[in-house]
């Protein structure tokens, strides 16, 4: 059966009415929680708590509890931290890059990746905090006039790292913040309670929806969109540079910026998949997230895999060709050594399985997709892992070389992360709208003049 | 009920295509103060609304360039004026390493200036009781429905007119708005006065216990009682009782050559004097000789010492015994002292000390001058006007 | 379509385009030839320069094409066909390439027995830097290129005549198929001729910046034709200014990303300070190539990112036309900032030579004869193509 390209596709299915966007919208913030909604809940918070609990131990022994030490001294903080990271990239590149390339899919699920985005940066701002030694002193990294003339060393990346990650933080709470003023005064309008129509009321600020707002609105938006596009890319670039500016085989690589980039955007959209595809039936809402978007994300998922997949090959193209034995030691220790089981779960959920999406039949499949995207959330972990700590155990010096074992704590605190992000997300769905109600209105069917004859 | 004072007349719309099609209508007709509230943007009602686009971009602008040379120069100057380190081989002002954070930060406030520009400046938010907040119009028209509204402030503005007119254009459920109450708040009502002192209080309070009492408490007095020994603070660990370890003897400063000399009363080597009898030099050698030997050798180094017998009076330097001294040999007496001259090493800085023996040798030629000294004198006066005998 | 409703008629272009183009080819072969008479190592420096840019001209405007197809995009249908003819260049590329291979021992340190039984690491790459292999492949790979440019091109333009949705559909399975064969194969050409001239020196992202400077000359050419062809009346006066805002946007996009490419490269590079890295950056700054370095940034990134800035310049025909041509002239420098500073590692000293500027006379005429010729044979715009109607409602 051809598709008729001469036709544009409907971003939502059937034809809802405007009101009725708002109603299936809103319901889940109005309706109590049901009994499936709390034990979720409970699941995520238990993980939370496990995670707590480990941190707090952590501040009190120290971080000689975690497995971190000579030679493989990053280890599973950094690890995490890059991971979190990656994935709030997804976010950003659904409201900003997809935005700009006018993409009307976008706006069904705009919302709830920027909330991912926020929430995934609020989880890897935890690690470079908690894996400090004395992290209760870290107000003294800022810099500020002292006698002993102590400034930061803004030469190095990590310091760098500080800024891209406040900024994207900032910035993504801003551009969330923006998006959401519209639907606060929706909110506020149909709010009875109290308490509730107060706190929309403050939030979304006066806003009347009045033409003359729009204007600017959308030019500030675009503005966002614009500045947001090059932050993306910037903020995982800076990430990258973290290990390119080192002189360590397997890190050292001029390809990390982009690479990692693609990674990010790759388990970024692998997260938002994972957890739309849990949203758009809980919600009843799979006639706004259709599966043209799931089959278009998977598409995106299946070409940054590839991306990420070319660096690979030209890595290890490129380790032979340097001619320097410690480089081809080291893509031949990655898929031999120690650690070569975390390298060929890598290998299979980065690079193998996501080929799967060139098959039509698979990329329009929820069951498929949503195993294949865990997959590559997972692969994506080990990416990380294996660029860390198989390049840290294994450098210049046989005699330095020594591996990595985790502890319970770095497990703890890991998986404790996933609670936090889920809990946030679940504490989301539940209090401000998951799909961007003006935004979703905008591209409904006649929603624009000159598509109908007029009043 | 007093009367209140009308906002102006609303109407609702069904479609996209009714309320563009309205909006281009009333700005043909002349109106002037009018809007339209829509849930989203409609294509093709900037044009109605104004004719030339947002500004906002020109704020982005400014702030985005502003950002990138402050922290640019903050950089340059941490790093490169305030305590310059050499890190990594790297130079002072190593600008492809100042590029991430210059963008980075580029970026955080050309988002922030725009956006608090777009609240503030072209929203003029928040603004919560506009008269069209909290009306039947308004949540239409933040839900399914287009509307229009014209202002009691219009130039044309005639209630029925308008409501007749608006509803000719095809609107529906034309609305009166009115002005809200006013809410008459005095700045200085009593219950306000109190909230601001009991806010002034409580801030002062806070930042004063915190600041100057909480800080000196554990385990906030961390960075005060650090196991760490202070200078001068007496010692339980080392054997002389200092906290403070001197130099080993023989240290020497950088830069500090030490005098091969000293508490070498008899040696028969000298230095020699580096400075020359300029008038700057007399002029110091004269300050610190007045200062330092004059009161044991007198004012003139003639040995009329005013010290009154405290003290045994300095010999004259203008003995055949002192002219026949050379600069070191004097050097080495004021470093060392002699007999019961103490060493005035610590008071007198080496470059002083020359400067003094240079004025100690004109003393002596002042005392013991020769014939030729008298001829240029004579000579000097003649040429000033000044001729005595 | 018919042509009625698009508006499109079909005429050739003005005789002196085509003359001119003659004109610039033959002046450039016979200055060509002259030049390699006289200075056949030189030559063969200049000849790669000229010809890795027309490889970016040629190659990533076929890029462009299946890079539509494979995303899908609607608004940029009305130009693909401009890009399919700056794309009939790829044909040549196994013809064109056959000085080169002969010129190699001029080109390539690698290619000399006594530099090689000096040096350990060039020993380890002979399995792949040897005559045989090297040449082979690199033929394969223009082989290739010719084949999906000959597959997709004969789709496309029977459509103008069939209007057969399917070949839209073979196109796009077409173009998913290149992309990634197009990944590995620049990656490739770019290792072989450009970076193994610096003996111990490796890029992971060199083939990452070959396709950055590429598809940012490509995207130049298009705009370039695309607006001049549509202001004097031979497009579609569907055409809009929305159409040209996207161009445009793309240039800028591009610019950025082709800096960020080059950034990252050269920070990397310098903040390791590694000797067998850093060699490399150092023959862009000996001499006078600190100068030509310097203005590459500004040509190559300041001065396209500021004009392309401001909403205006995008939807503007002339500043389009200016900075388009502006590009094209800023990726030939680019092309011979990575090639001509490499002339030290075998020794030869540079010096700036009349022969840098017959090559290029050469590739001007050649691309301007090539795009003649196929404006006389088929349409500008792909008619049959169904996504044509949606293209022209584009708007922003």
């Amino acid at each position: 059966m051809t598709k008729d390209y001469s036709v544009e596709l409907e971003v939502i299915e059937g034809n809802p009415s405007l009101r009725a966007l708002d109603d299936v919208i809103i319901k889940p913030i109005d309706a109590r929680p049901t009994k499936k909604y709390n034990i979720l809940l409970s699941i995520t918070v238990t993980l939370l708590l496990i995670m707590a609990v480990c941190i707090g131990l952590t501040f009190y022994y120290g971080v000689g509890l975690w497995g971190n030490n000579q030679p493989v001294a990053w280890a599973f903080a950094i690890t995490n931290f890059v991971f979190w990271v990656g994935i709030g990239h997804a976010g950003t590149l659904i409201s900003a890059i997809l935005y700009l390339l006018r993409q009307q899919w976008r706006n069904g699920i705009a919302r709830f990746a920027e909330a991912m985005t926020i929430f995934a940066v609020i989880c890897a701002g935890m690690f470079p905090i908690i894996h400090m030694g004395r992290p209760w002193l870290a107000g003294y990294l800022i810099p500020y006039p002292n006698t002993h003339l102590i400034w930061p060393n803004f030469i190095s990346p990590l310091v760098w790292d500080v800024f891209a990650v406040s900024t994207y933080l900032t910035v993504s709470l801003v551009f969330w913040y923006v998006g959401l003023i519209p639907d606060f005064a929706t909110l506020r309008d149909r709010a009875t309670n109290k308490v509730k129509k107060t706190i929309y009321s403050l939030f979304s600020l006066g806003w009347r929806n009045s033409s003359r707002h729009w204007r600017h609105y959308e030019k500030v938006y675009m503005i966002l969109a614009g500045l947001a596009t090059p932050l993306v890319l910037s903020v995982h670039t800076v990430v990258s540079w973290d290990f390119a500016a080192a002189i360590i085989p397997g890190w050292h690589s001029t390809i990390f910026p982009p690479y990692f980039v693609a990674g990010a955007i790759f388990s970024g959209f692998a997260m938002v998949s994972t957890v739309l595809i849990f949203v758009r039936t809980v919600f009843n809402m799979e006639h706004i997230i259709t599966i043209d978007h799931i089959e278009k994300m998977n598409k995106i998922i299946l070409l940054t895999g590839s991306m990420v997949g070319y660096a690979y090959i030209v890595e290890w193209f490129m380790s032979w060709y340097s001619g320097t034995p410690f480089e081809l030691f080291t893509a031949m220790n990655r898929a031999f050594g120690p650690y070569a089981w975390a390298y060929w779960v890598m290998m299979s959920c980065n690079v193998f399985f996501p080929q799967l999406f060139w098959f039509k039949k698979i990329r329009r499949s929820i069951p498929i997709t949503l195993v294949l995207v865990i997959l590559v959330n997972v692969g994506m972990w080990f990416e990380r892992f294996v660029i860390i700590v198989t390049s840290l155990s294994r450098d210049f010096l046989p005699s330095s070389w020594h591996n990595y074992h985790p502890t319970i704590y770095d497990f703890g605190i890991l998986f404790g992360s996933f609670g936090l992000f889920f809990t946030l997300i679940l504490l989301f769905a539940k209090t401000l709208p998951v799909v961007s109600i003006a935004e979703i209105k905008s591209v409904s069917k006649d929603a624009q003049p000159g598509h109908n004859g007029g009043d | 009920m007093p009367d209140k004072k009308l906002f102006g007349v609303t109407a609702l719309f069904d479609s996209p295509d009714g309320i563009l099609n309205a909006a281009k209508k009333i700005k043909e007709d002349g109106y002037k103060k009018y809007d339209f509230n829509t849930p989203y943007p409609i294509h093709g009602m900037d044009d109605v609304i104004s004719s030339k686009p947002s500004k906002l971009g020109y704020i982005t602008l400014f702030f985005g360039f502003s950002a990138a040379a402050f922290i640019l120069s903050f950089m340059w100057w941490t790093l490169a004026i305030s305590y310059p380190l050499v890190i990594g081989g790297k130079p002072y002002f190593p600008l492809p390493a100042f590029v991430p954070i210059t963008f980075e930060f580029t970026v955080l406030l050309a988002v922030l200036s725009t956006v608090f520009g777009m609240i503030a400046v072209a929203f003029n938010l928040p603004y919560n009781s506009h008269p069209l907040l909290d009306t039947e119009y308004m949540r239409n028209v933040t839900s399914d429905k287009y509307g229009a509204v014209i202002e009691a402030s219009d130039p044309q503005f005639e209630e029925n007119k308008v409501k007749e007119y608006l509803k000719s254009l095809g609107g529906k459920s034309i609305e009166l708005i009115y002005e809200p109450e006013e809410l008459k708040l005095k700045v200085f009502e009593p219950r306000f006065l109190v909230f601001l002192t009991i806010v002034a209080v409580l801030s002062s309070a806070v930042t004063y216990i915190s600041l100057n009492k909480l800080m000196y408490l554990p385990p906030f007095d961390f960075m005060l009682n650090q196991k760490k020994g202070s200078a001068q603070e007496e010692s339980s660990f080392f054997a002389d009782k200092h906290e403070m370890r001197k130099p080993p003897v023989g240290t020497v400063a950088r830069g500090f050559l030490p005098y091969e000399f000293l508490g070498v009363a008899d040696t028969n080597q000298f230095y020699g004097n580096p400075l020359l009898p300029t008038k700057k030099v007399l002029a110091l050698g004269q300050e610190k000789f007045l200062t330092f030997c004059s009161p044991c050798h007198g004012n003139y180094g003639d040995g009329s010492s005013r010290l009154m017998g405290q003290f045994p009076p300095g010999p004259t330097l203008h003995s055949a015994t002192v002219i026949g001294y050379s600069d070191g040999k004097i050097y080495n007496i004021i470093t060392n002292g002699q007999n019961v001259m103490p060493s005035y090493a610590y008071q007198i800085t080496r470059e002083q000390r020359w400067a003094i023996i240079n004025y100690i040798r004109v003393l002596q030629r002042s005392g013991n001058p020769k014939p030729s000294d008298f001829t240029a004198i004579n000579k000097t006066d003649k040429e000033s006007g000044n001729v005595q005998n | 379509m018919s042509k009625i409703e698009s508006g499109y008629i079909k005429r050739e272009l003005p005789k002196n385009i085509g003359n001119v183009g003659l004109v610039l080819l033959v002046v450039g072969i016979i200055l060509s030839i002259l030049a390699y008479l006289t200075d056949p190592a030189r030559a063969a420096f200049a000849y790669l320069t000229a010809f890795i840019f027309l490889i970016c001209v040629g190659l990533g405007s076929l890029f462009l094409v299946t890079l539509e197809y494979a995303a899908g995009a609607v608004w940029s249908v009305p130009f693909r066909r401009i890009s399919e003819f700056f794309a009939s260049s790829v044909p040549y590329f196994i013809l064109l390439v056959i000085p080169l291979f002969f010129s190699m021992h001029n080109l390539f340190t690698w290619m000399n027995p006594e530099v090689v039984a000096r040096d350990k690491v060039l020993q380890g790459r002979m399995v792949y830097l040897n005559v045989p292999f090297f040449v082979v492949r690199d033929t394969v790979i223009f082989l290739i290129w010719w084949l999906f440019y000959a597959l997709l091109i004969k789709n496309s333009r029977k459509q103008d005549i069939s209007a057969d949705q399917n070949l839209t559909s073979r196109n796009i399975k077409l173009s998913m198929a290149f992309i990634p064969i197009f990944a590995f194969t620049i990656s490739i050409i770019s290792f072989d001729w450009m970076m193994s001239m610096t003996p111990k020196w490796f890029s992971t992202i060199f083939g990452v910046y070959l396709f950055a400077g590429s598809t940012w000359v490509a995207l130049a050419v298009l705009t370039l034709v695309a607006v001049l062809l549509t202001e004097n009346g031979y497009l579609s006066p569907k055409v809009k200014r929305d159409h040209y805002y996207s161009l445009g946007t793309l240039m800028l996009a591009f610019t950025v990303f082709w800096a960020y490419i080059a950034f990252a490269q050269y920070m990397l590079q310098w903040y390791g300070n590694l000797p067998e890295e850093i060699i490399y950056f150092i023959h862009r700054w000996a001499g006078g190539w600190k100068y030509v370095s310097l203005t590459l940034v500004i040509v190559h990134f300041i001065v396209p990112f500021l004009i392309l800035l401001p909403r205006s310049s995008k939807t503007n025909p002339k500043i389009l036309v200016f900075v388009s041509i502006w590009i094209i002239a800023a990726q030939y420098l680019d092309s011979y900032w990575l090639v001509m500073p490499d002339m030290v590692n075998n020794g030869f000293i540079y010096s700036f030579s009349w022969i840098d500027i017959s090559f290029p006379i050469a590739v001007v005429g050649l691309v301007i004869v090539l795009f003649n010729s196929m404006v006389k044979k088929y349409n500008l715009i792909p008619l049959g193509d169904p996504k044509l109607q949606r293209s022209f409602d584009f708007q922003l």
